[in-house]
């Protein structure tokens, strides 16, 4: 078959597009479904939660599954699945049925990885980070698109939506696996399958970069779904009354201006994605290599210390999200939010131009890894943010006790100036294993 | 800042990368205008983020 990267890397554009599509149309209408079973408050938010269940077990398995059987068909699966359980909800009467559908469904988010893996085996190292940039953040549109688009094409009538959702889902599907090609050469392919094995996930998951990549992962997009779901709370409590002297006098109009503060955010997050993957070729292409302590003479040196400066960024962000919330600020918030969206933009672009560099015969299982433990520290942030008295500092409390010592961990695993990869966990049983 | 020779193996840009270039350039326009544009209704208790009038 004659293709191309750039087919390739359209492909599992759409398809990545389309799955964060089905994976938040939950989401866009759990008021219209809240409405129509009358859920209680604790019901909504177990629907609303449910969508971040099957992530970290989820990117997992897909990262394995697509070095060992291919991002094409991997990708296929995932779509056809989640396409055909998604058709089947738009048909489901019973509640209870409904909710377990569209946990299934929400497993279209897993897909991530398998993409991320499939534009790793196509592009070369110089291009890497702009390629999966474009990847990645074009893809994540599709969560925002969703909560815009879907109620005001389909109004109320959720029934249609996931019906229609789940039949393109199907006929993407069928485009992925007539035109998807698993690799750009046959040897590299071969390789990324035969390092798909038990030994290939420990040793991964022992390397203390891949750790350090995990973290600062967790830092970025573990942060932005985090953020999600935390800002609109928190501008609604902490700046109530400034929100109110702008001219919002009900609760739906608070509402609307704590959303879009945090809409604000997450749409610069992932649209200036594919700016953070061309940013990190830029530092590999000049050779910037500014930071102490970090490796200066590995080939991708300067895209390590790219990825540096986005989690120092994003440090130094939180801890003046909380100086903007102490001074009472609105306007000073949501200027430092902006920001804040831009630097966790940096931090995901950098971290993904890196791992399939680091870990290039096991993208998947690598990708799997770092894009999938991360995002259980969605669960964690908001937790830290809600036990202070104060709301505004559990920004700080996270950057001073969580991230500082992510980015001095993330400094000591790049500081190696041969095979980083080589260090790390069982390295005696590993090597026993191989002799 | 020192530069290496990082450069040199960074290899050339193929014509598809000028069409990426432009292509995250737009979607940093559109992040950039709708961002300014929500946060203008928000601020002048006009609205908010696009699809939450």
């Amino acid at each position: 078959m004659k293709t191309h990267k750039v087919e390739q890397l359209i492909i599992a554009t759409v398809g990545f597009f389309w799955c964060f599509l089905m994976w938040f149309s939950t989401a866009a209408f759990s008021p219209s479904i809240a409405a129509h079973y009358h859920l209680s408050i604790k019901a909504l938010g177990l629907l609303a939660s449910s969508a971040i269940w099957m992530a970290p077990v989820g990117r997992i398995v897909a990262g394995w599954a697509s070095d060992r059987f291919g991002a094409p068909r991997t990708f296929a699966f995932i779509l056809a699945a989640c396409g055909l359980v998604s058709i089947a909800s738009a048909y489901t009467t019973n509640y209870d049925l409904l909710f377990a559908e569209r946990v299934i469904v929400a497993i279209a988010g897993v897909s991530f990885v398998v993409g991320i893996q499939h534009v790793a085996q196509w592009f070369d190292a110089h291009e890497i980070g702009t390629a999966e940039g474009l990847y990645a953040g074009t893809g994540n549109v599709g969560a925002g698109m969703g909560a815009l688009l879907l109620p005001r094409i389909f109004g109320i009538d959720y029934h249609a939506a996931f019906l229609w959702l789940g039949a393109i889902a199907l006929v993407i599907a069928g485009w992925y696996l007539a035109r998807g090609s698993a690799a750009k050469t046959v040897e590299r392919r071969e390789l990324a399958r035969g390092r798909s094995n038990v030994r290939g996930t420990v040793f991964v998951w022992s390397r203390y970069i891949a750790i350090a990549l995990m973290l600062a992962y967790a830092m970025s997009f573990g942060l932005e779904i985090a953020m999600n779901a935390w800002l609109p709370g928190y501008f609604t409590r902490g700046f109530h009354d400034a929100i109110l002297a702008l001219g919002f006098s009900s609760v739906a109009g608070v509402q609307i201006a704590a959303g879009t503060f945090a809409a604000v955010e997450s749409f610069c997050a992932s649209l200036f994605r594919p700016f953070a993957g061309f940013m990190s070729d830029l530092f590999q292409r000049k050779g910037w290599t500014p930071l102490p302590f970090i490796a200066k003479s590995l080939p991708y040196a300067p895209r390590l210390h790219w990825l540096g400066i986005a989690l120092i960024l994003i440090t130094l962000a939180m801890a003046a999200l909380t100086v903007a919330g102490l001074t009472g600020s609105l306007h000073l918030s949501v200027i430092v939010l902006v920001a804040f969206g831009i630097f966790l933009s940096f931090g995901t672009g950098g971290t993904f131009a890196l791992v399939p560099l680091l870990f290039p015969d096991r993208p998947g299982i690598a990708a799997g890894f770092i894009g999938g433990v991360s995002t259980a520290a969605g669960i964690v942030y908001p937790l830290v943010f809600a036990s202070g008295a104060n709301i505004h500092m559990g920004y700080l409390y996270v950057a001073l006790y969580m991230f500082v010592p992510f980015v001095l961990f993330y400094f000591w695993a790049a500081r190696y100036e041969r095979h980083p990869e080589e260090h790390g966990l069982f390295n005696d049983r590993l090597a026993a294993e191989k002799a | 800042m020192s530069t290496t020779a990082h450069a040199a193996q960074s290899g050339t840009n193929e014509p598809w990368f000028k069409y990426g270039v432009a292509f995250l350039s737009l979607e940093m326009a559109i992040a950039i205008a709708v961002s300014a544009y929500s946060l203008y209704m928000t601020f002048h208790g006009l609205g908010g983020f696009p699809g939450k009038h």
